[in-house]
């Protein structure tokens, strides 16, 4: 089983890194998945990551992608309320990579 | 020589009934393996009436093959030829079998003799293909050239023995008619009779054994033979 | 992007020289012991894994007559070789469909045939091995069960069959694929692929509505579990959760609220695919598939319509009755499709509809294999094809067709389906979309498509993957029913 070194403590996680026990999660691993990415996580990255735990906690499941960009119009006004301003945070996809630091599960099905 | 003759005699008996006894063998298994879903591959017929129409097409005409490219072309045209050679080889060859000849036997000799002549370049193209495409070198086993060349040598043999070192033709219809009639007369005294003959009984024998299966394998394949009749008819399955 | 190369679009699909062992590096993970467990397989491999294998091989001989038959008569005559997207894509000859095939047909003669016992090597025959499983275990997910290559083959052989087959006996000794069976295991125990339970399915079918109501004005319902409604509609979770599907849902709501027709989602059944189909096993897709109908029952509907996906359909319209039918209790017998629905609809003028919304787009429209070779619509063959492009046609102005080459019967494949939709191996699904892309490609730069109209989940979600790998943007990605929501005139009702 991979797992993931932070501040002496061992993340176990699958083969893609995603966290195995998304109950184990804490900001500090976020920042890490996100330098190995070289990705700088900004206000606005950390705005989808705290919203997808947050949906998670109430739902198991990550919201889908309209509900997350409908959340950041909210917040940020329309021309970044839209899936291209996730593709642009986060280019692995949102559904994956955003999904992936937030410390949830991959959402796995025909998407 | 009837000592010999019998030989030959026991091992076309040997060789008819490998072939039979197989042949039969695997279409019971066909036919009783079942088919547990629905599965025509799409648009077919709607009805059994359809699939025979479907396949009708398939089977003479190779129809699939024509939908392929300038590969498939090639194929189709040496395939085909091939197939229809054979067939009416093995109709020209009838008249061995049969006395009295009945007369439609008669009207395939000329063909027949036309047939035997070209079909060794049919299956020339055949066997030439598989070795100058480099996808179709990747995908060939021995048994895909052993069968050609097998054919072809029954094939050059029987030209042989008609053009070149003819043999008693009386000879060979007393023998075959003694085989059929299970009263053995004695094998025709030709060295090259005697291989053609023998070329046909590994055909035989190894004909239910392979992919001349296909022969029959046509007409059961769930994906053609199935009628796309979901909606109107239940599909059973009679495992699950 | 990663480390491969995107094929290159040329605007010509070219037969490539065969690269031996191209793609053999692409491998889905293997299912942890847990897993495998929970789905009822064996946890790993265990010692004797070699006479399970060969027992379950001999029991899948004796149940499905085409893997029997098709592993007896093909004659390699290479008519399928260069039929496949994947050896379009990759080159490697494993992924010419009789060459995959090849991988279970030397088993076979090994194990079960005269000739492959008496002379071994010589008649092709190869024991199973460590090194040989490794190959099915490859190429085996690197087939996406279209079935294009039965259409050119002169005896229909499908090799989707025999990869089918390949999978379930790989699953049978403990080898199974770790995106196929969580699959499989969040649609049986939650009811969808995505696993979104009741409460979260319900949040999000709320949204949906808002969304509506917020283009058009007009709350068009998605109703929930609703008893006695007239229509349940079974459509891929992924209409809940990913773009652009979710447009085709918002599609099918207005639809329905248009034509006055009482309908209702399921939080039992909410899911139209069937991963069971994917991985050959009979009984998974039956307890997958069963969901729909108990919902069926319990809400006493009259009828069962699948949303837009692919091998959903293959599953609900060739095989559900089979596997939990029959559906006397309905008023229509036999589920239908969404599309030969709403066809229905705007022919009887149900619909209003303003066909100059999607005027920003030319539409042109892929084949979706499991609707195309696997399925069919409305009551003639080949309805399949004529029925979307009605559709389309009925909703847009521009319509262009991509070569006939590849279109209807003989249509590429999107490169993720059968089972194949998952990221550790997605330098074959580009490799395998190339075929589409390059007709694409053509008809965009020849007739300036910038619509790819699509009524399947998972070719809608590989290409948005893939797309962008071509510089194609993901936006022209979209459904059917998409362009049908664009068009519909909501509010004024024209009555049914
Ligand atoms: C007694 C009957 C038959 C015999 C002895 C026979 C023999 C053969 C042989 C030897 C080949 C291989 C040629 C090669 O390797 O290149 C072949 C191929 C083929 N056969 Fe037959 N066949 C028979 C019946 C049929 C029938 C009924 C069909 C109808 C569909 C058919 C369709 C084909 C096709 C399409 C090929 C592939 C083309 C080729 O490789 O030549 N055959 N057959
Ligand atoms: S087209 Fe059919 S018979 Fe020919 S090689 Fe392919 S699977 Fe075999
Ligand atoms: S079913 Fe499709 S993916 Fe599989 S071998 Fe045939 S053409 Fe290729
Ligand atoms: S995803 Fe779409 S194109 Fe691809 S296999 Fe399925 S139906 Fe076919």
């Amino acid at each position: 089983m991979p797992t993931l070194e932070f501040e002496g403590k061992t993340y176990e996680v699958d083969e893609e890194g995603y966290l195995m026990d998304w109950s184990q999660w804490n900001e500090g691993l976020a920042g890490v998945m996100a330098k190995e990415d070289g990705l700088e996580l900004t206000e606005a990255h950390w705005d989808v990551i705290r919203f997808l735990r947050e949906y998670f906690e109430k739902y198991q499941i990550a919201p889908m992608i309209k509900i997350l960009t409908k959340e950041l119009a909210k917040k940020y006004g329309k021309e970044k309320g839209n899936t291209k301003y996730l593709y642009e945070l986060y280019p692995a996809g949102p559904a994956k990579q955003a999904c992936r630091y937030a410390g949830l599960p991959k959402p796995t099905g025909c998407v | 020589m009837n000592g010999l003759g019998n030989v030959f005699n026991l091992l076309a008996y040997a060789a008819a009934a490998v072939f039979i006894l197989g042949f039969l063998y695997k279409v019971i298994v066909y036919f009783k393996t079942p088919s547990p879903l629905n599965i025509p591959t799409t648009p077919g017929p709607k009805t059994s009436g359809g699939v025979v129409m479907r396949l009708i097409p398939e089977i003479l005409f190779f129809r699939s093959l024509l939908k392929g490219g300038a590969a498939e072309k090639i194929l189709w045209f040496g395939g085909w030829v091939f197939h229809v050679c054979f067939l009416l080889i093995v109709l020209r060859h009838l008249r061995y079998f049969t006395y009295p000849v009945p007369g439609f036997v008669m009207s395939f000799q000329q063909i027949g003799i036309w047939a035997g002549l070209i079909f060794p370049l049919a299956l020339l193209i055949l066997i030439v293909r598989r070795f100058t495409n480099d996808r179709l070198a990747t995908i060939s086993l021995f048994a895909d050239y052993f069968v050609l060349l097998l054919i072809i040598g029954i094939g050059l043999t029987g030209i042989l023995l008609k053009y070149f070192m003819r043999t008693s033709l009386v000879e060979v219809k007393a023998f075959i008619l003694g085989l059929v009639t299970f009263s053995p007369a004695p094998m025709p005294d030709s060295t090259m009779f005697t291989i053609h003959f023998l070329l046909v009984l590994v055909l035989l024998v190894y004909f239910p054994f392979s992919k001349l299966m296909h022969a029959w394998g046509v007409l059961v394949a769930p994906t053609r033979a199935q009628a796309d009749n979901p909606r109107e008819v239940r599909h059973m399955t009679p495992w699950a | 992007m990663a480390d491969f190369k995107t094929p290159e679009l040329t605007g010509a699909v070219t037969t490539p020289k065969i690269t031996p062992g191209a793609s053999r590096h692409i491998k889905q993970f293997i299912a942890k012991p847990e897993l495998m467990e929970k789905v009822g397989f064996p946890p790993q491999k265990a010692s004797d894994w070699k006479e399970q294998f060969i027992r379950k091989m001999g029991e899948v001989l004796k149940k499905y007559k085409s893997v029997k038959v098709f592993l007896d008569i093909c004659v390699r005559c290479g008519a399928c070789t260069d039929k496949c997207h994947y050896y379009l894509g990759t080159g490697d000859p494993r992924n010419m469909p009789v060459y995959r095939q090849e991988l279970m047909r030397t088993v076979y003669r090994k194990y079960f045939t005269t000739g492959g016992k008496l002379f071994g090597g010589l008649a092709a025959a190869r024991e199973i091995s460590d090194e040989l499983l490794d190959e099915w275990w490859v190429y085996f997910y690197q087939c996406s069960e279209c079935r294009r290559c039965s259409v050119y083959c002169p005896y229909g052989i499908d090799t989707a069959e025999i990869t089918m087959a390949a999978r379930e006996i790989m699953d049978s000794i403990g080898m199974g694929s770790k995106y196929n069976l969580e699959i499989v295991h969040k649609a049986e125990t939650i009811g969808n692929n995505l696993g979104m339970n009741p409460d979260a399915l319900k949040s999000t079918w709320e949204f949906v509505e808002e969304e509506i109501e917020e283009k058009t004005g007009v709350r068009a319902k998605l109703p929930v579990d609703v008893e006695g409604a007239d229509v349940l509609l079974a459509t891929p979770s992924a209409d809940f959760f990913a773009e652009p599907h979710i447009y085709s849902l918002e599609g099918y709501a207005k639809v329905f609220h248009q034509a006055g027709i009482s309908w209702t989602l399921s939080t039992h059944a909410s899911e139209g695919g069937n991963f069971g189909m994917f991985i050959g096993n009979y009984n998974h897709m039956k307890t997958i598939n069963k969901r729909i109908w108990d919902a069926a029952r319990d809400l006493k509907v009259k009828r069962v319509i699948a949303g837009e996906c692919g091998h959903a359909w293959r599953a609900m319209y060739a095989f559900s009755n089979t596997l939990n039918g029959p559906f006397d209790f309905l008023q229509h017998k036999s589920p239908q499709h969404i599309c030969e629905f709403t066809l229905d609809l705007i022919k009887k003028g149900a619909l209003k509809l303003d066909k100059s919304a999607n005027d920003e787009f030319t539409v042109t429209y892929h084949d979706s294999c499991n609707v195309a070779r696997a399925s069919s619509m409305g009551n003639t063959p080949g309805d399949q094809f004529t029925i979307p492009r009605e559709l389309i046609n009925a909703v847009c102005n521009k319509f262009v067709e991509m070569d006939p080459n590849t279109t209807g019967e003989r249509t590429f494949c999107c490169g993720g389906g059968g089972g194949v939709l998952t990221d550790e191996v997605v330098e074959i699904r580009v490799k395998g979309a190339m075929p589409r892309m390059q007709e694409y490609k053509k008809i965009k730069d020849s007739h300036g498509a910038n619509f790819f109209a699509l009524i399947c989940a998972i070719c809608k979600a590989q290409f948005t993957k893939v797309f962008p790998y071509y510089g194609i943007e993901m936006e022209e990605v979209g459904g059917v029913h998409q362009l049908i929501s664009n068009a519909l005139v909501m509010g004024a009702k024209e009555g049914v």
